[in-house]
This record gives C-alpha cells, structure tokens and sequence, in this order.
C-alpha cells in the first residue's frame, strides 16, 4: 500500500488551516493541560530531589534528660560507637545547646532569659550509615527507651511532611491535567470529525474509485497528531522556560526556605518533556482514530 | 463478467428493493436497467460494486463472489468499475485535469502514469481544451463527459452509469451515449440505469425491466417498454 507522502502533506495542510478555529481550540487545550501534567511531574521530581538531598544529611537527634547521670550518657555513647549502623555521631553538650538556642531565638530576648543552659537537654547527633528512612527510624527507635534518654527526633520526618505537601498538590495538578487531556481528546475526535465533513465529496470519490480506507483514513490521523504534537511543543517551551527556571527561583529563596534543595535537574527536564511528547502523539493519535473509525464509513 | 443468482435486498422497514433477481451479463454487453423509480435499478448497480450487500443471493464480479469479499479488498474490486451518476459528483474546488487525476493518484498511480493518462481520456472525452476550468465553468453535458473520463481513466472492465442522461437535453444526451458506447466498443462492460425512453429505443440494447425489485424482462436488443 503506497500513500505518497506529499499527499498526505498537502491534504493535511489544508485541512489544517480550514477549520483554523477548532484547530486553534484543540492545540491551546493540548498546550495548557500538557503544561499542567508536566508541571505535576516536575514538582513531584523536584520534592524527591530535595527529599535526596535531606536525605544525604538524614540524621537523628537523640535528645537527654537534663539531669542525666554520666553513667547513663556513657552507656548511651558506648551503644551508638558500637553499633555497625552508625557512621558519625557528635555530642552537644548542655552550653552548647544554650548557645544554639540563644541563636535561633535572637528575635525573642525574653524567652532566652527565661531559659538558662541546665534545663536544656544536651544531645548525640546522629549520622546513620544506611538512609533509608525505615532503617533509620528503627536505629533511633533502639535508643528511645533507653535510661537517660527524653525524645529521638528525626529530621526526616520534616521531610515527609514537605514531600506529604507536594503530593498533594501534585495529586491536583495531575487531575485537572486529565481532565484538560480528556476534554483535548474530545476536540480533536470533534476537529477529525469536522475535516472529514468539510471533505465529504472527496472522501465519496475516493471510495468509489478505489481508494484503499488507510489511503483516505491516514491524513486525518496525522492532522490529529500534529495538532497535539504542535501543542505539546508549545508546553515543552513553557515547561522549559518559564517552569523550570520558576522553580529553581523558588528553591534559591530565603524567606521559604522549605522550597530549599528543591531542584529540577537537566534529565529530569528531558524525560518529562519526552513524556509530554509522547502524550501528546498518543491522545492525537486515539482521538483522530476514534473519529476516524466511528464517522469515516470505510 | 456479472452474474447474480436469486438476490434479494430489503432495506429498513421491509422495503424490497430487490427480489430473488437472478441475471449475467457477459463481457462487453452493453445493458439497459429500466422501470420506474424505486424499481430496484440504482440497488442493482450499488450491489455490483459492494456499496449494498444483499440478504440473499450470490453475486459474481469478474468470476469472484464478492459477498465474501473482505472489506479491505472492496477497493481493489472497485478500481475494476467505473461509476458515472446523474449528479456527476466532480469536486467544484478541483480543475477538470485534477477531478479526472485525482482518481489515479487515490489509488496510488506514479506522477507518469497521471500525467499521459488524463491528457488523453480527456482528449477520448472531447475536452481536452478545458482541462484547466472548473467544473461550474463547464455545461452539464461537459460535466457528465469530465465524470464519465474519471470513471473510465483506469481502464475499468465495467462501467456502472446510474441515470448519466438524466440532467442533461435530448441533444446532449446523445453525445454522452455516443461517448458510452465507443467506450463499451474497447470491450468494456456497461450498465446504464435509465428512464429515457428514445436513447433506449434508438440503441437497441439488451434491456432488463424491474418491477419493485422482480426482473420481468430481459431481452437483446429491445426497447424501452
């Protein structure tokens, strides 16, 4: 079967710019709900990439009493240097502490006064050797109970409580992204549709001389095709120049600084862009089939 | 060259369009469909090239049974017969050399083979001095003359013709069978449909008359009624 291939891109072309309105509906729905599913993939890779990053650093915080024994702390100290899991540990002492406190609440001289280095909890912070967040937690979990010991806090837990955030949003993003997908594949099964009757004689001639029914259905799958295909490459440059750049905006900003560590990466750019694309072509080409097989009575 | 054994055709709502017909025409006839209007002759002519299928019966094209003729192959059935209808079907946005190319280039014939073909059925058909206008540039009889080198621009071995004298004056209508009927002398196959009485009579053709949907006549060399 020999479709020539300047006429399929003739008769697309012309198809094209002859319903340039329904066109023109179908590739900016296919540029906003593209935008939108590759903005969701972005944050989400950008929430793991930070979340990589936290995890690097991934430590927990065995906090004592107060008033601990040194027999307790030694005990405590001899259990971590033992353990195989630990990589690194470093003791604060009670001043120490103070002087930590004292810096994170400068704006608040009240409170410092109301505090003074014997109430303070001196600490082991704890570098494990193995980040899995699960191994950790139950490395931490070992020293909870012991005597001496008041809390273990785990700096991942901040973590997933941004990682938690960012699903969520993501989560909405992804669903108004199928939705304007859903409502994308309609127009384009609407545009198919609309080409096919504004060529209704031609297709009536073509099936009475014999013209094979992929010689008369191809054309209008690739007009469906381009048409997301043109949309997909505006949402690529969008996700590319205005996205990403805001994203990494985002992550260099002091006053938020839970947006830190929060970077999209040139491959991660790359695959989602790629995804987009091959979205793209895949609602093209199920929206343009469906109308061809449903209205072209071939 | 067509052949059909007792077929019937009922469309939606028990309209028998045709019934237990059974009839062959041979290669090269020339073959008049008369009666009246909804007698069963334009579902004769849509069963040959597979538009209609039948309830009941067999038909045979060129020795093939083309009810089990899958659907994918209906194409190349149909480049074996042109078609020429009352309303003559060109498209108004294409030239009188791109409505006759157009049917060589859908099914795929080399640019070459486009470019001596059409010059020359248009040359058969008596137009090759308006290859360049448009179709509402030409009289009906032109028109049906540009259909008609469509139907028959890939050397069909049947030509269906529904009617082609229906719009057009006696004395146009004259030249489009004079046209038919040297096409039908290079041993071509043709069917016309017709409802007019003195180009039936003056040809002396093989008729066969419907009656809603039943043959009762078929006879060579006969007249209208």
């Amino acid at each position: 079967m020999a479709i020539k291939l300047d006429y399929v891109i003739r008769e697309t072309g012309t198809n094209l710019f002859r319903n340039v309105t329904l066109t023109l509906a179908s590739v900016l729905t296919v540029v906003v709900s593209l935008t939108l599913f590759g903005s969701a993939l972005l944050l989400q890779q950008g929430v793991e990439n930070a979340n990589d990053r936290f995890k690097g650093g991934i430590e927990f915080i065995v906090y004592m009493q107060p008033a601990v024994s040194a027999e307790q702390k030694a005990s405590i100290e001899r259990d971590l240097d033992s353990n195989p899991d630990v990589r690194s540990k470093t003791y604060v002492d009670q001043d120490e502490t103070y002087e930590e406190f004292k810096e994170l609440f400068r704006e608040s001289p009240q409170l410092i006064d109301m505090v003074s280095p014997e109430i303070l909890p001196p600490s082991f912070r704890v570098a494990p050797r193995i980040q899995d967040p699960d191994v950790v937690k139950a490395l931490g979990d070992q020293f909870a109970s012991k005597p001496g010991v008041r809390e273990v806090v785990f700096a991942f837990e901040v973590v997933q409580r941004i990682q938690e955030t960012f699903n969520k949003i993501g989560v909405r993003f992804l669903a108004a992204a199928v939705l304007l997908l859903v409502a994308a594949l309609m127009l384009i099964l609407n545009t198919i549709r609309v080409a096919m009757f504004a060529r209704r004689r031609e297709i009536e001639v073509m099936k009475l001389v014999g013209a094979t029914n992929w010689f008369i259905r191809v054309p209008f799958i690739v007009e469906g095709i381009i048409q997301t295909l043109l949309g997909a490459a505006v949402a690529v440059g969008f996700m590319t120049f205005l996205i990403r750049p805001f994203i990494d905006e985002l992550s260099e900003d002091k006053i938020l600084p839970i947006f830190q560590g929060f970077t999209v990466t040139d491959g991660n750019l790359v695959f989602t862009n790629i995804l987009v694309v091959g979205v793209a072509a895949l609602i093209g080409a199920i929206g343009s089939a469906v109308a061809v097989s449903r209205f072209l009575d071939v | 060259m067509i052949k059909l054994e007792n077929v019937s055709k009922v469309y939606k709502g028990d309209v028998t369009a045709l019934h237990d017909a059974s009839v062959e025409v041979q290669k090269g006839e020339f073959v008049f469909l008369v009666g009246a209007s909804g007698s069963g002759k334009s579902t004769f002519l849509r069963l040959v090239n597979k538009e209609e299928t039948p309830e009941h019966g067999r038909i045979y094209v060129a020795g093939k049974d083309i009810n089990t003729l899958s659907s994918w192959k209906v194409p190349y059935l149909r480049r074996n017969i042109g078609s020429v209808f009352q309303d003559f079907k060109l498209l108004i946005n294409k030239t009188v050399y791109e409505n006759v190319a157009f049917a060589l280039e859908v099914i795929g014939r080399p640019r070459h083979v486009v470019r001596t073909q059409v010059p020359a059925i248009l040359e058969l058909v008596g137009l090759a001095k308006k290859m360049d206008n448009f179709p509402n540039e030409l009289s009906g009889g032109e028109q049906q003359r540009v259909s008609i080198a469509r139907a028959f621009v890939n050397r069909p071995l049947i030509l269906l013709a529904d009617e082609p004298t229906g719009n057009l004056d006696p004395a146009t209508s004259v030249g489009i069978m004079r046209l038919l009927d040297r096409i039908n002398r290079t041993g071509t196959t043709v069917v016309m449909a017709t409802h007019d009485r003195s180009i039936v009579d003056t040809m002396r053709r093989r008729v066969i008359e419907l009656d809603r949907g039943s043959i009762i006549r078929d006879q060579s060399r006969g007249v209208y009624e």
